[in-house]
């Protein structure tokens, strides 16, 4: 979707387990939900 | 590859309505930052995804406290001195405050945000941390209160997996930032597809 709207570079980090241990960790487990950081560039 | 599209479903909801139980959400974050909630809060979670001990320790609990974002948008590069940035859904203003300390005070760091509670707690804490190269504004990431190429570097933390028009939302960010500009942004995606009718589901986009 980023390369989409014009974004070039895109990278991804590695997945966080974001929801462990938390009350939201049952439906992160079913769909495995992680966090991640990404970083794009705007043409210039 | 990771999905964000599956994660927040295209737009199967009312938008008004998603974001009235968003703002009630975070409302509830601002104003009772160690309550019950499906997700990690404040400096346990800080500590969690990565974010650099010194700053973090740096900072008083009201800027910390109701942070709850879901991964590090600093990890993958820092911010650089004198850098513009925009924070989309700033909430209580933990990103800003942290990449205030990395673009210094030749920076300037703009949070927006749309919950009137995460306003004035985030404008509180900037004003007793004595930092006048934040501001936060009051709007919608759909529609940014931002001047056209502005933005050296558009952030954001689990913000974006919130709004049903994603389309938008990056074409809103690729007007705020220069050519050349950067979006370094957290997010949730995930590895099993939701089933059409969760994605329907008005309540578990919250929950």
């Amino acid at each position: 979707m980023m390369e989409e709207a014009g974004f070039v570079d895109v990278q991804v980090g590695p997945p966080v387990d974001t929801f462990a241990e938390a009350g939201g960790e049952g439906n992160a487990r079913a769909f495995a939900v992680f966090g991640y950081a990404f970083l794009a560039r705007k043409p210039g | 590859m990771v999905n964000q599209e599956v994660v927040a479903g295209v737009s199967p909801v009312d938008p008004d309505a998603l974001r009235d139980e968003v703002r009630a959400k975070y409302r509830e974050v601002a104003v009772d930052p160690h309550g019950e909630f499906h997700f990690h809060t404040g400096r346990p979670l800080a500590r969690r995804l990565g974010y650099d001990d010194a700053i973090v320790d740096s900072l008083p609990d009201a800027a910390v406290e109701s942070f709850a974002g879901v991964a590090n948008p600093f990890s993958l590069q820092p911010l650089a001195p004198g850098e513009k940035i925009v924070d989309i859904g700033s909430g209580g203003g933990f990103d800003c405050f942290v990449a205030a300390q990395q673009v210094g005070a030749e920076g300037r760091v703009v949070g927006i945000d749309m919950t009137e509670e995460m306003l004035g707690k985030s404008r509180q804490t900037a004003a007793d941390m004595g930092f006048d190269h934040v501001e936060f504004r009051d709007g919608l990431i759909e529609e940014m209160p931002i001047e056209d190429g502005w933005a050296d570097v558009v952030i954001s933390n689990g913000v974006i997996n919130l709004c049903p028009d994603k389309a938008q939302v990056f074409a809103e960010i690729n007007r705020v930032l220069k050519p050349g500009g950067r979006l370094q942004y957290a997010d949730i995606a995930n590895g099993n597809p939701v089933p059409e009718a969760a994605v329907a589901d008005i309540d578990l986009w919250t929950a």
